[in-house]
């Protein structure tokens, strides 16, 4: 059984902002609830009040402005994985969010709720990261816009200050001409570990990439500096780069030993993952 | 200034209106109450099981508008005014549906504790796809676990029914 608790049904952002503010740690937000209410079950967080920001308008929607995708923070994963304009303009996070959980959560959980969570464990952020996505802040005084990169701040931590919100995503699709690929391996529903890679091709060479990885330490990373040294590279040397990265990766990505795999296992399968899904990059260039 | 001090709407309990299995129901229910137990305690609905309460076993699954979720972890009014599809909603007029009769005849079931769930969820696979393949069923139901291992006769079951649900429209 939960205990008890109260819910707020908010107009618009500036109240729940309010709101937050005035009630603090007894209020927290909700949205989907796939993971909150298996946190207050499970007592690893307490609340009296949940403000329910699905009341809000404009905050399920998904539109195109034509030259950035924006998601609102309560769109489930469900509708993510199979809404024809993400399909058309960021076919890797409708592949992402396929892979979410099951079909239950991705019934229920929305991605604001899945970024502010921020459970290293996840499969959206390491696909959003690739994209170079930004997120839009809100509260009663006003709004800012980060790099998603900023938002994630640590395991289960974001820059999300007191009576702030997320409200949107902005996500620009890759460039034309590029390849995507989203690869995770698993065990359980949750990954444990995953990779994002975007790669340019020009006469076998890699023009330009993008790398991220997630799941391995506290946070999904790019990997600028990998990119670069990949960037001119044949895609054979280039893959073979990605395979022998591992002392970088280590070193990078602050590898966690935890439930799902050793740190070791991480940054080895990290490596495999990176190599072959460059190579299938290479392959779907310009189905990005 | 001083702040409002509730300005807004804060609900310890909601009316709400909803119909479950075809059946309307109306009342009251705490803002903490979740569907399962709404399904189990208040409607006495006792063929949803409770097992993980974590939305990882599927046994909860039921289907709210046709779609699949753990009720487990679903609050109860988040089902209002919508309609509520349990295990004890598929037979009608004394005739089991297709799925059940499927999963009888190919024992796709050990122990039956999952067994709900799974028909659920798979009822809710052939309202979106109605004739799913192997790997199709395969990927749908990877949220509904089986401890006795009944994995292929449940596939076996699925195809049988898709094949049965179009022999009879």
């Amino acid at each position: 059984m939960l205990q008890p608790f109260r819910v707020l049904a908010p107009a618009n952002i500036e109240q729940a902002s309010t709101e937050l503010v005035r009630l603090g740690e007894r209020a927290t937000i909700y949205a989907g609830g796939a993971e909150l209410i298996l946190l207050l079950r499970y007592g690893m967080v307490h609340a009296e009040y949940l403000i329910n920001i699905k009341c809000i308008d404009g905050l399920s929607e998904i539109s195109w402005d034509g030259q950035t995708v924006q998601i609102g923070a309560t769109v489930t994963h469900g509708r993510l994985e199979t809404d024809p304009l993400i399909h058309e303009r960021l076919p890797l996070l409708a592949v992402a969010e396929s892979q979410i959980a099951n079909i239950r959560v991705r019934n229920q959980g929305t991605l604001g709720g899945n970024l502010c969570f921020n459970d290293p464990h996840s499969d959206p952020g390491t696909a959003l990261l690739l994209h170079e996505a930004e997120v839009i802040l809100a509260s009663k005084g006003g709004r800012r816009r980060i790099p998603l990169s900023d938002f994630f701040s640590g395991m289960y931590e974001t820059a999300l200050e007191p009576g702030e919100l997320l409200e949107k995503v902005f996500v620009a699709p890759l460039p034309i001409e590029w390849g995507a690929v989203y690869l995770r391996v698993h065990r359980y529903q949750r990954p444990t570990l995953n990779v994002a890679v975007a790669a340019k091709l020009q006469n076998g060479t890699v023009e330009d990439a993008r790398l991220a990885v997630g799941c391995v330490g506290p946070k999904p990373q790019r990997l600028s500096e990998l990119e670069a040294k990949i960037r001119g590279e044949k895609l054979d040397g280039a893959k073979r780069i990605c395979a022998d990265s591992k002392r970088y990766l280590k070193d990078r990505l602050e590898p966690i030993d935890d439930l799902l795999g050793s740190a070791d296992y991480k940054i080895y399968m990290a490596a495999v993952l990176l190599s072959r899904a460059l190579s299938q990059a290479g392959q779907s260039n310009g189905k990005g | 200034m001083a702040e409002p001090l509730a300005p807004i709407a804060t609900l310890q309990s909601f009316a709400i209106e909803i119909i479950v299995n075809g059946t309307p129901w109306k009342g009251n229910v705490p803002a903490e109450e979740v569907l399962l137990d709404f399904l189990r305690y208040r409607l006495k609905l006792t063929g949803t099981k409770r097992s993980c309460e974590s939305e990882v076993c599927g046994a909860c699954t039921v289907l709210v508008e046709g779609k699949p979720i753990s009720s487990c972890s679903y609050l109860a009014f988040e089902a209002n005014e919508k309609s509520v599809t349990t295990i004890e909603g598929l037979a009608s007029g004394g005739e089991l549906d297709p799925l059940q009769e499927a999963f009888i005849r190919n024992l796709g079931a050990q122990c039956g504790f999952c067994t709900s769930g799974q028909i659920m969820a798979a009822k809710a696979l052939l309202l979106n796809n109605p004739a799913p393949s192997y790997e199709q069923i395969s990927e749908w139901l990877n949220g509904n676990i089986c401890r006795c291992g009944c994995y292929p006769a449940i596939a076996q079951s699925i195809l049988e029914a898709a094949e049965e649900y179009k022999n009879r429209r």
